[in-house]
């Protein structure tokens, strides 16, 4: 296969084939299951087989032009294949666990297909290279998972999902007509275009505003927080790729791809998207520490760590940049893990009150020990990989002379120690409160042990994911030092 | 040179070897780990005269793995690796019986390969790499204690790990100023950000070393952790680390000196660690707790000696380093021999062993005797040195060393009063001695200690003295007798004075371990030692308060923002359709007023175009 059609497939495989699984799955549950991982593998397959071209410094774009400057356009760099190998593969990880956990359920057709929309959805957006496309991506996204969030239709997971969808596409209409403004100002929606034609039109900060206003609606960043931790309603297979590997994880990329990889943001952008994602980073810890309902102090967790990414993203230095892109990859593998643990909690106890748990370490030794990695690893403890990250986050913040942020974020990092112990401590050890049956499923306590062991290697192995993280910094306009 | 890679590796590999061996499988593992710090041992003493550098590819943006042997952390790699093997033998018995033998090999062999790392690590993200790493065996080793242990590792991790988080932001921070994250390469002057770094690195260390306020763990850990953890990392791995580094960041890549306001910092440091930690060791009950207050208090001299900034206070700080890990550990191993023996480490349960455990006892005497500073042993001679600089910089700080040490040895004098002598009770009249896997390690630092003190020349020659160099050295050798006659005098003033005093405590209290009660009770130190006991001066705690007020008032705002969402757009929305509503009254003649209005805006708006 040409690297182009590796690009098309990458997108279009599951994106289209996910329509057919709900027919399978009339026909064979199992068949449907595996069918579903198949897709996500080849997404992943795909995208992993891009690496050599791009690795040896080819930058990949499939182009053709359309009426309206609708033009069709997707390119594969360093960080498109990234971003495309993370999302894909965590995502694979979370749709093996669904195996387990989704078994007990009504409608799994609905669910499989909407999983696999949602990736291959993902997957366009993350190589668009075109406003228009990213757009219409990033909204399938937001129909999927307003599905997804509401999956037990009850009357409150069903309010609660369209919470999350009205704020997160208020956000995306105001980022549409960032892009039309962004587009006129330009004289295209290609990303290329606007690329050149920077240096000649600066754009204007409302433009700006608009554009990040969409971009922290759909990452959960201050003041468009608050629909994320409501969403744990949803299956935790769902929150897992929701919260921690993928939704979350758009605007973070899109921001890289858009105010680093295209548009240089203005010394004042520089300084503002920090200091928001740093009072969102505090303000979500503080809540995490609060929070007594697992999936809720996790959800949080993850607000706060996107408030590292964005800062990481947005410090306009490799160092920073480079550790926003592994931030990304440690934070997708270890959240992942950290919800699964809380569904396989969840599903044998009946129970996500941290105040009624305790004591489930001797009844669920595994799932014990890989939230315990997990957490270590967005803790950001050697030698588990969250360390790199967030020591790279850190140094580039102190690099940049943001003195009083880095500071914050220091606090940030002493209140994710806090409650991510807190919320081991009471749900694994003490006093057994509500008994469990054991871990049952294995398919599910594998899931998590995987990525459990992957934060570990991601660590140990930093070279390699490194290696890909700095070349994501060649070139690009965004970056300065 | 490929071989400075063994330290770190060998003792991994050993570790991860043991933790998959099945659990029925005591004595593979147990030669697995004598095996793997054996090794180790002959390995640092082949590099301890080494001056050798590894490096291979890492990350870039200056994060290198590049290890570095030379002198000084030779000195340390060996000391560690002593120290290993000595707990590991001792733990052939000791943990013979107890639960979760497997973790605890394991977890010590980690321990050993990760503190060989941080030792010899040339980069500073290389070193964090290892140093923080040390917390997950840190947490483990705590946590396979008793029942109530993981409360007890939890907080030894929340406090090391927060300091830690210090140390990063550092690391950060001397690596934007120098322009390099290369320790050897960095040379930094105080300036205020480099104050600031200085401080956050030196956080790190001291709180490693386990100096005040990060010390409150290793009390709670005293009680709940195996006891060879004790001897192991807050007596001796800890304390050559954490001054090690704070050693390495005063003294080469930052150039602290004695007008700095640093230097006062850190002398402020050590006196209040020496006064505060032995004033609550003074009234412990407990054989291991005690000892690790004491643990906590003699960390104070070390900071202090480093930074006083004048070579006799360094030199005599980096001396009472080793002498501490040596003395330190030997107290713990006694300890873990009575708890042993006799099942308790209560010191009211407690007398009379002496005569039933000779070893331990004559072991207890000398490594006693070296933390109170009795000449000739070791400690003396580093307190000695540590006097010395302290006096050089002030007499207030030479005096908060010399009461410090005077509390010190009336509280030794009740410990071994206690527990060794005295009348025995009747559950302990079959006590016997330990076997010899227990005494050999015993015996062996003893006797070290009794080396380095009737010898003091080959410890300050061939370890401390090149630490400094000669340069700075300038001439002066600090071995042999102290120079200053007045401040022998005055070390012995005070060890007859504690002795006194404990002759006096034995009269009215009537008993050894009611010999201080007259301190205890004294008037004023009655409340505030009540209030300590009730541990309201913990500072983990009162952090605690203020994180979980201050993620209060930080989850309101959370709560504020939700309600505009959940409340006050909904309300806003309501009330905007219930008005527009009203407009939809259903009468014609309404609905075609409406429309000519509109007509005419719509003429009046096309005609001033």
């Amino acid at each position: 296969m040409t690297n182009q059609n590796l690009i098309l497939s990458a997108v279009f495989i599951p994106l289209c084939l996910a329509f057919a699984l709900p027919f399978i799955g009339k026909l064979r549950q199992n068949a449907r299951n595996v069918f579903a991982l198949l897709l996500a593998l080849a997404a992943f397959a795909c995208s992993t087989a891009l690496l050599p071209a791009v690795l040896k410094g080819d930058i990949i774009n499939v182009f053709k032009a359309l009426q309206l400057g609708f033009n069709f356009s997707f390119i594969a760099d360093p960080l498109a294949v990234f971003m495309a190998i993370v999302s894909s593969f965590i995502s694979a990880v979370i749709i093996l666990y669904s195996f387990g956990y989704i078994s007990h359920y009504k409608n799994q057709n609905e669910y499989y297909l909407m999983v696999v929309l949602f990736l291959g959805a993902m997957m366009g957006l993350v190589f668009s290279a075109n406003l228009i496309f990213l757009y219409i991506f990033w909204e399938i996204t937001a129909i999927t998972s307003w599905r997804l969030i509401g999956f037990f239709r009850e009357k409150q997971h069903v309010l609660r999902a369209d919470k999350a969808f009205m704020v997160t596409v208020f956000g995306a209409l105001l980022m549409l007509v960032g892009f039309i403004r962004l587009g006129q100002e330009m004289g295209s929606y290609d990303l290329f275009v606007i690329k050149d034609a920077i240096s000649i039109h600066p754009v204007s900060n409302v433009t700006i505003a608009l554009i990040l206003a969409g971009i922290f609606s759909k990452s959960a960043t201050l003041p468009f927080q608050t629909w994320l931790p409501d969403a744990g309603v949803a299956p935790s297979p769902v929150t897992a790729l929701l919260h921690a590997a993928v939704l979350v994880k758009i605007g973070v990329y899109v921001f890289a791809r858009i105010f680093v990889a295209t548009i240089p943001l203005t010394q004042f952008w520089h300084a503002a998207v920090p200091m928001a994602a740093g009072i969102s980073a505090l303000v979500a810890a503080g809540a995490a520490l609060v929070e007594t309902d697992l999936k809720r102090i996790i959800a949080y967790s993850t607000i706060s760590q996107i408030g590292f990414i964005f800062l990481g993203l947005s410090m306009g230095s490799e160092l920073g940049f480079a550790g926003g892109l592994l931030y990304i990859l440690m934070h997708g593998l270890a959240k992942a893990g950290l919800f699964l643990c809380a569904g396989i909690v969840e599903q044998n106890t009946r129970t996500k009150d941290i105040t009624k748990l305790g004591g489930l370490i001797t009844a669920m030794p595994v799932t014990a020990i890989s939230f315990l990695f997990c957490a270590f690893s967005v803790m950001g403890i050697p030698p588990f990989g969250g360390f790199f990250a967030k020591y790279m986050v850190i140094a580039a913040t102190l690099g940049g002379r943001h003195f009083i942020i880095a500071a914050i974020f220091i606090i940030g990092a002493f209140l994710t120690i806090l409650y991510l112990f807190r919320a081991f401590n009471m749900v694994f050890l003490g006093q057994v409160k509500t008994s469990a049956p054991g871990e049952k499923e294995p398919v599910m306590v594998f899931s998590v042990a995987l990525l459990a062991v992957l934060s570990l290697a991601g660590g140990i192995f930093i070279r390699y994911p490194n290696e890909i993280a700095q070349l994501s910094c060649a070139g690009l306009p965004g970056i300065f030092k | 040179m490929k071989l400075l890679l063994l330290p770190v590796l060998l003792p991994v590999v050993f570790a991860l070897a043991a933790l998959v061996t099945p659990a029925a499988w005591r004595r593979a593992r147990e030669a697995l780990s004598i095996l793997a710090v054996a090794i180790n041992l002959a390995c640092a003493i082949a590099l301890f005269k080494a001056d050798a550098v590894f490096q291979m590819p890492w990350l870039g943006f200056g994060m290198e793995f590049k290890l570095r042997i030379y002198q000084f952390s030779g000195f340390i790699l060996l000391a560690a690796a002593f120290f290993a093997a000595c707990v590991c033998v001792y733990s052939l018995s000791f943990m013979r019986e107890k639960p979760a033998h497997k973790q605890f090999y394991s977890y010590l062999l980690i321990t050993l390969g990760l503190t060989s790392g941080a030792v010899l690590a040339d980069n500073l993200i290389l070193m964090l790499f290892f140093w923080e790493g040390l917390l997950l065996t840190l947490f483990g080793m705590i946590a396979i204690g008793n029942k109530s242990a993981f409360k007890t590792a939890t907080k030894a991790f929340i406090i090391v790990g927060i300091s830690d988080l210090c140390l990063m932001a550092g690391i950060g921070l001397t690596g934007y100023l120098a322009g390099t994250l290369n320790i050897s390469q960095i040379s930094l002057p105080i300036t205020k950000l480099g104050g600031i770094a200085f401080i956050l690195l030196m956080i790190g260390a001291i709180a490693k070393a386990g100096a005040m306020p990060f010390h409150s763990w290793i009390p709670d850990a005293a009680n709940d952790a195996p006891l060879p953890f004790m001897a192991f990392l807050p007596a001796s791995l800890e304390k050559l680390l954490g001054i090690y580094f704070l050693a390495r960041i005063s003294l080469d890549m930052f150039k602290l000196n004695p007008a700095s306001s640093l230097s006062m910092l850190l002398m402020v440091i050590g006196c209040v660690t020496i006064l505060l930690a032995v004033m609550m060791a003074l009234i412990q009950k407990d054989y291991k707790r005690l000892l690790s207050y004491h643990a906590i208090s003699q960390v104070g001299y070390m900071i202090l000696g480093i930074g006083t900034c004048v070579p006799a206070g360094i030199i005599g700080g980096l001396f009472h380093m080793i002498n501490h890990a040596l003395y330190k550990s030997c107290l713990f191993l006694t300890g873990g021999s009575v708890e042993k023996q006799a099942g308790t480490t209560n010191l009211e349960k407690l007398g009379g062993l002496g005569l039933k455990m000779p070893v331990t006892f004559i072991c207890f005497i000398i490594a006693a005797a070296s933390i109170s500073g009795v000449p000739p042993f070791n400690g003396f001679f580093s307190k000695e040195l540590v006097y010395d600089g302290a006096l050089e910089r002030g007499v207030i700080f030479y005096l908060a060393a010399l009461v410090g040490s005077f509390l010190t040895a009336a509280s030794f004098l009740k410990l071994g009063h206690a527990a060794f002598l005295g009348k025995i009770s009747s559950e302990n009249n079959n006590v016997k001695e330990s076997s010899w896997p227990m005494l050999a390690p015993m015996v062996t630092i003893a006797g070290v200690c009794v080396l380095f003190g009737l010898y003091n020349r080959l410890p300050l020659e061939t370890l401390i003295q090149p630490v400094l160099g000669a340069e700075k050295l300038g001439g002066h050798v600090f071995y042999g007798m102290p120079s200053n006659v007045m401040l022998i005098v005055m070390t012995i003033v005070v060890l007859i004075a504690a002795l006194i005093n404990h002759v006096i405590g034995v009269k009215i209290g009537g008993s050894g371990l009611k010999a201080v009660d007259h301190i205890h009770y004294s008037p004023v130190l009655i409340g505030v030692y009540d209030r300590a006991e009730k541990r309201m001066f913990d500072p983990y705690d009162i952090g605690l308060k203020l994180a979980v007020a201050g993620s209060q008032a930080l989850w309101r705002v959370d709560r504020a923002i939700d309600w505009v969402y959940d409340g006050l757009i909904v309300k806003v929305a309501h009330f905007s359709s219930l008005r527009l509503r009203q407009f939809q009254s259903g009468y014609y003649a309404v609905y075609v007023f409406w429309a000519i209005l509109a007509s005419v805006a719509a003429v009046i708006f096309l005609l001033k175009q």
